[in-house]
Formats: C-alpha cells, structure tokens, sequence
C-alpha cells in the first residue's frame, strides 16, 4: 500500500500542484485579457509567484528531506525576493517612461484635460471621441 | 511508482507530466501577448513570465527523469532571468 500513488504525501503534493497550476493559469488569463500594461502586469506579477511557488512547495513534499529539497528551497526564496523585485523594475521603468494608465472614459478624459507628467499630446483637446481611441491602442 | 487501486497505473511521473503540459499551455498563452502585445514592457513581462514558467518546468523534467542536475540549471535559470529582467528596463 505504500508504493500506490495514494497516500499522504502524494495527496499533498497533488493538491499543492493543482492549486499552484490554479494560479499560473489564472495569472495568464488575466495577462492576455485585461487591458493595460500595468493591470497585466498585477495579474502575473503576484499569480506567477503564488503558484510557482506552491508548485515548487508540492515538489519539496515528494522529494522528503533530502539535499535537492534544500536546493528547491533555495530557489523558492530566491523567487520570492527576485519575482516582485523585477514586477516593481518593469513598473516603474515603464511609469518613467510615461505610459498612462488605463482609466474609465469619463475619468481618462478630465485627467487629460487638467494636465499631468503624461502623455500630454491629447492635453489641449477638447475632441474626446477619437483621441481616447488612439491612446487605448498604443499601451 | 506502482500501480493504484483507485486510479489505475498512474503513478507520480504521470501527474508530473500532466503538470508539465498545464505549464507549456501556460507558457504559450503567454507567447502570444509577447508577439502580439503592444509597446516593449509588454513583452518584456512576457519573457518575464515564460522564464518564470520555465523554471517550474525544469524542476519538473528533474522529478520526471530522476535527475538531480536539472535542479542547478532551474537554479541558473532564475538568476538569469532576473538579472536579464533588471538590465532591460535599465535600458
């Protein structure tokens, strides 16, 4: 009986795998489907740490406390600092830069108006259709 | 791993497969906002995120195949892809 593939640890190690596969895959839905830079990269930049490092954590639970599972905690950390860290470098890279972020209609069109550090070609404009048009396909 | 009662003659290495393909459908979903995605951050996070895949995946082909080397290059790879992330958007 201890050699089939149900006992404790392989339950917790699927378990963990699912739900680390959960997270990837929802990370990745949300970083095609939504609309801005900055919201894809609030998808993957928490879900792809999440769920890999719950996978990572599954596969510590099969492995036992062995040398490679030491190995895999070391990665674990490793991303666990290095994951957000290079999230917020791509964040506020492209905020120097001066990508705007994704507003509603309304809210987009009086922040324009009022005039800020963006984008400010579209400032002096009072044309709210086409404009918004143009600045919802370049980011 | 031997055969089950329940599930037949999946083992482990089966279920690390099936992990293995989730991962690589992940990663081409994400391919895609990487090609088609607008602007350089876009792809920049995409080759972010499939690095960070493939880590996951290394780990993977280590547990499939039994061998503890794959272990060191998913290490490698990590360190890699952060630095290689921090360098382009430096630039």
């Amino acid at each position: 009986m201890s050699d089939t593939i149900i006992n404790l640890t392989n339950v917790i190690t699927i378990l963990l795998l699912l739900v680390g596969a959960f997270f990837m895959l929802a990370g990745t839905i949300g970083f095609v489907r939504f609309p801005d830079f900055y919201s894809r990269m609030h998808a993957t930049g928490k879900c792809d740490t999440l769920g890999e490092g719950l996978m990572l954590v599954g596969l510590i639970v099969y492995g036992g406390a062995t040398f490679v599972s030491v190995k895999i905690l070391f990665l674990i950390m490793f991303i666990l600092l290095a994951n957000p860290t290079s999230t917020h470098a791509i964040a506020k890279a492209a905020y120097d830069v001066g990508l705007e972020p994704w507003r509603k209609l309304d809210d987009r069109v009086e922040w324009m108006n009022t005039g800020d550090t963006g984008n400010t070609s579209n400032t002096g404009n009072t044309d709210d259709g086409g404009d918004d048009q143009d600045g919802g396909e370049e980011r | 791993m031997a055969g089950a009662l329940l599930f037949g003659t999946i083992g482990m290495v089966d279920v690390f497969l099936a992990m293995a393909l989730l991962i690589v459908i992940a990663s081409f979903v994400s391919l895609y906002r990487g090609i088609e995605g607008p602007g350089i951050f876009n792809r920049i996070i995409a080759v972010n995120v499939i690095g960070t895949k493939t880590i996951v995946l290394l780990v993977l082909i280590g547990f499939i195949y039994e061998r503890p080397d794959f272990f060191d290059i998913a290490l490698l790879y990590a360190i890699l892809n952060f630095i290689m992330t921090i360098a382009a958007t430096r630039y």
